[in-house]
């Protein structure tokens, strides 16, 4: 497994859209200085400014976004230009192929979350919106590698989609769908989407945060695994006769 | 003990509801060259991915080395390499980082594996020239040199000269050859040039429309090379008579009501005209010709396709 994952970073080597996707972490923190622009002058909870800075729009749509359209790039080329034969008879086993992408989607996610975090402390004392104690930067780092986390299984189905298609267009068209959709349901009904049940996961204990409507981790957990799951057998169904 | 590398057994395979394969028994003898010939289409690919267990059989068995192929026989493959169709590789990587991969996946232990197979195959290790800028030439080449690179005792290889210039090709052949000469490796190899085949194989499989037609060591294929007289004559019956009485001849056929094809009387030739004449047969044509494998092959396949 750990020399699939590696081979999975070897391949990106030169895909600079990786790296470039990155600074997307940097989106929020920088508007959220902009935003808080009055209030830093007179000092601002740090709390506040994470929980906008990477807590919130970062978490709802940026990270899944940029996160489909990473799962695009390890998914699409294999099946594009014919290189999963190859696989096949190294051989490695679906399960593992598939699992190394989801894991290889993890990493990135939390790095990804890891660079926003850091962004938030560096934009937000750079320009003196806050002045964080030990303990709001250990909150803000715990909290945004469990937004890493639990955003990687609600960006299996974007992954799975993304096996199926030998095209960039449909899995990355499909993300934006996916990731909107999720951010409409947070004020609905989170339990209908991974994304917005992640929320609800990662919401329950940020001070300030006040949801509309009893907390239940069990349905958001449920409805995360549901659609793991879901898609984890259309994978296998799509696949059954092209694997060996 | 099984002398058979790859054996078949009434091999049926389907895409949706057209069958792309019938019946076939393929024969892959050990530390031999087998030569799948046949033209585009003709279901070479098709049996070379179902060996590989690539893609499910609707009915019979495949087996390799003896085992049937599937899902608990992984232990199999790192024993066989394999170029499919056009081989597939990451365009943003290099021939060397993308050989680098597979050989982590396989774990080659050979430290210069990677470098000894590109050498092989002509390509430069090390190169800065991605794979996206590759020629088809070179694709090949690094196709290849993956299927070789883990020094498998099966290679199976589909249309590997495929877009090589000439002397390209014939190195190939020759590191085929001496493969299976120095390291008894088993190879099997399609194509839909004969003279190709007919160069490197050792045994020949031809296939058409999916139906295997023959399958034969090419030198049992190459009796059928064979040189003859077309007589074109006024009597065919009183020719025959004369040709069995006076030369002894048993080694004919009658095409027509005019002409016939005599397989043994090449040196007779100028007796046969004058006998004839003298007979009062009349003499319309008499030409030397021969029947090539190509020929043959034409015949049994139907026509075009095979260069």
């Amino acid at each position: 497994m750990l020399k699939l994952i590696q081979t999975e970073f070897l391949r990106l080597r030169r895909r600079r859209t990786v790296f470039w996707m990155l600074l997307a972490a940097w989106v929020m923190p920088l508007v959220g200085v902009f935003y808080f622009g009055g209030d830093c002058r007179s000092g601002l909870e740090p709390i506040r400014f994470f929980k906008w800075a990477s807590f919130s729009y970062t978490a709802w749509i940026v990270l899944p976004v940029v996160l489909g359209i990473f799962a695009s790039m390890l998914m699409v080329d294999e099946n594009r230009f014919g290189i999963l034969y190859q696989f096949w008879i190294v051989p490695v086993y679906r399960l593992s192929f598939f699992l190394s992408k989801f894991l290889t989607v993890m990493i990135y996610a939390l790095c990804f979350m890891l660079v926003s975090a850091a962004a938030s402390l560096i934009s937000g004392r750079l320009f003196g919106c806050i002045t964080p104690g030990l303990g709001d930067v250990v909150f803000l780092f715990r909290k945004c590698l469990e937004i890493g986390f639990l955003t990687a299984f609600t960006i299996v189905p974007v992954l799975v989609a993304a096996g199926m298609q030998r095209g960039y267009l449909l899995p990355v068209g499909l993300t934006i769908v996916y990731t909107f959709f999720g951010f409409i349901l947070l004020g609905v009904n989170p339990f209908l989407h991974p994304i917005s049940s992640a929320m609800e996961i990662v919401l329950r204990d940020v001070p300030g945060v006040v949801l509309s409507r009893p907390l239940n981790l069990p349905a958001a957990f449920f409805c995360i695994g549901i659609w793991c799951a879901g898609s984890g057998v259309l994978m296998s169904i799509r696949l059954k006769g092209s694997w060996i | 003990m099984n002398d058979y590398a790859i054996e078949t057994k009434n091999l049926t395979m389907k895409y949706g509801n057209e069958t792309a394969i019938r019946n076939v028994g393929l024969h892959v003898r050990k530390g031999r060259i087998y030569g799948l010939l046949g033209r585009n289409g003709a279901g070479k690919t098709t049996i070379m991915k179902a060996v590989l267990g690539l893609i499910p059989i609707a009915s019979g068995e495949v087996k390799v080395f003896g085992e049937r192929i599937g899902e608990r026989k992984k232990w199999i493959y790192p024993r066989i390499g394999a170029m499919i169709e056009a081989p597939g590789f990451y365009p943003n990587l290099t021939g060397t980082e993308n050989l680098e991969i597979f050989a982590k996946l396989r774990g080659v232990p050979t430290p210069n594996a990677v470098e000894n197979a590109l050498a092989l195959v002509g390509l430069p290790y090390r190169d800065k020239k991605l794979f996206g800028a590759y020629s088809l030439g070179m694709k090949q080449r690094l196709g290849i040199a993956n299927a070789i690179f883990h020094d498998p005792e099966l290679l199976i290889l589909d249309e590997p000269t495929n877009g090589l210039d000439p002397i390209g090709i014939a190195e190939i052949r020759d590191y085929l050859k001496k493969l299976t000469v120095e390291s008894e490796k088993t190879i099997l190899i399609s194509s839909h040039i004969l003279s190709e085949i007919t160069l490197l194989a050792d045994d020949i499989g031809i296939i058409d429309r999916g139906v295997l037609l023959e399958e034969a060591p090419l030198s049992e294929l190459t009796k059928r090379d064979r040189r003859y007289i077309e007589l074109r004559v006024s009597d065919v019956p009183k020719t025959v008579l004369i040709l069995e009485r006076d030369f002894g001849l048993k080694d004919y056929s009658v095409q027509d009501d005019c002409t016939l094809h005599l397989f043994d009387a090449v040196e007779d030739i100028g007796k046969i005209h004058r006998t004839l004449v003298l007979e009062n047969v009349a003499v319309y044509e008499s030409r030397h010709c021969s029947h090539t494998l190509e020929d043959y092959f034409r015949n049994i396949t139907g026509g075009e396709g095979v260069a």
